[in-house]
């Protein structure tokens, strides 16, 4: 019996150390030797919003032919139907609307759908539409404090302009069927990312464009 | 056999339409997709040579408040690796800065991966160019490439990288060095380093024993 203890007592400790009581030695792998066995996260739950017209304005990023077309962003195609009617309803609402465009792309290259009306403030950067822009300015100029983000790229646009947007203080409305990318992995992480990551996942509603009521 | 045709041809249509890109086209929306979505494959890690004169290395909230047995165990196993590259960094005279966020000082951070008398420490919640003197701290020093490690990968690390590459700086990222316990977004945070639009052009991603001084 005494033996039995002691190896119990040793084991105790044992696991003890190794649990993370004491800083364990090294990691046995990095993330790409174990990345075939991550799983994905639960799903983060999407809540109903009610937005305020008079302090939001709905960001419409990169909707433009060159970033969002059939051949490699048919899930961006496919999201705007949904978009022109959350624009109709945001201009029905008198929301204040920003448009963006990268690179060399012009208003003109955004699709026709959901294109900018004369007078809507269109901005070009790239990723974070805040930097090298007045974005900022055009919104706190007319008051906003929440910004409803839709755009291509998930990963580009939508993930930087939102994460500046948190850092800027400004609360954050994803509609997630109005962010897409090129493939749904990234769309996925993104909008846990939204739900998850510190300080943003605080400032963010995760929402689709139908939950939206102005 | 009959009765199996209408299903072939089921089968081949919605191959054809799939190469197409047709049925990529979303039926519903991420959330509802969820469970089926895999992974896309590993980035590739290279060898990286660092020149020690236009390079600085930032240590990023190795803090006790989130890197602890608790919810920091990944990064508590990160550390001797951290330290390995310090210690390499500091014989080749690399600027070193270090960070930490909300209240924390330097002196939260772990002693082995602490700033000596000297080294900047700056404060800031993600991306540490946000809010702080980061960006002329390396300006002056005539630096061009950033090394980041520290966690969480998907926040201070994956913030900061971002912030650097969209300044205009080389960015590397040895993968061992950023940790999350949340494994999901350890491994989006670096699949998106990699893969993102703009900031991916300005990203290396390697580990600490990868690279050569």
């Amino acid at each position: 019996m005494r033996q039995s203890w002691l190896v119990c007592g040793i084991g105790i400790l044992a696991a003890a150390l190794l649990s993370g009581a004491t800083p364990p030695a090294a990691r046995a792998a990095n993330v790409i030797d174990d990345w075939a066995n991550i799983k994905a996260a639960p799903p983060p739950a999407l809540q109903s919003v009610t937005v305020d017209p008079k302090t939001t304005a709905l960001l419409m990023l990169d909707f433009t032919h060159p970033i969002c077309n059939e051949k490699t962003k048919p899930r961006c195609v496919a999201s705007l139907p949904a978009m022109k009617k959350l624009l109709a309803e945001a201009r029905d609402n008198h929301v204040m609307v920003v448009f963006s465009t990268a690179g060399n792309q012009t208003p003109k290259d955004i699709w026709a759908d959901i294109a900018p009306a004369p007078g809507e403030p269109v901005v070009n950067s790239h990723a974070n539409k805040f930097q090298n822009t007045d974005l900022e300015k055009i919104l706190k100029d007319k008051g906003i404090k929440t910004v409803i983000v839709t755009g291509v790229n998930a990963n580009g646009a939508v993930l930087y302009t939102a994460s500046e947007a948190a850092f800027l203080g400004f609360k954050v409305i994803d509609p997630i069927n109005g962010s897409s990318a090129e493939n749904e992995y990234i769309e996925q992480y993104v909008v846990y990312n939204f739900a998850h990551a510190p300080l943003i996942s605080s400032m963010v509603t995760l929402t689709t464009s139908d939950m939206i009521k102005f | 056999m009959k009765s199996t045709r209408p299903l072939m041809a089921a089968i081949a249509l919605t191959a054809a339409l799939s190469a197409a890109g047709i049925l990529s086209a979303r039926a519903a929306n991420v959330i509802d997709d969820w469970a089926n979505i895999q992974a896309a494959p590993p980035p590739t890690l290279q060898p990286v040579t660092v020149d020690a004169k236009t390079t600085a290395l930032l240590m990023l909230d190795f803090l006790h408040s989130n890197c602890n047995s608790e919810h920091g165990k990944r990064c508590i196993a990160s550390l001797p690796i951290a330290k390995k590259l310090l210690d390499e960094a500091r014989a080749n005279h690399l600027l070193v800065v270090y960070s930490a966020y909300g209240k924390n000082t330097e002196k939260d951070i772990w002693d082995q991966v602490a700033p000596t008398g000297g080294e900047p420490f700056v404060v800031s919640f993600l991306d540490k160019f946000i809010g702080t003197d980061l960006n002329k701290i390396l300006k002056d020093k005539g630096i061009k490439t950033v090394i980041v490690v520290g966690s969480a990968a998907n926040g201070a690390a994956f913030g900061t990288a971002s912030g650097a590459a969209q300044r205009g700086y080389s960015v590397i990222v040895p993968v061992d060095g950023i940790s999350s316990d949340n494994l999901f977004a350890e491994q989006s945070a670096v699949w998106n380093m990699a893969n993102a639009p703009v900031i991916s052009s300005k990203i290396t991603l390697t580990t600490v024993d990868m690279m050569k001084f």
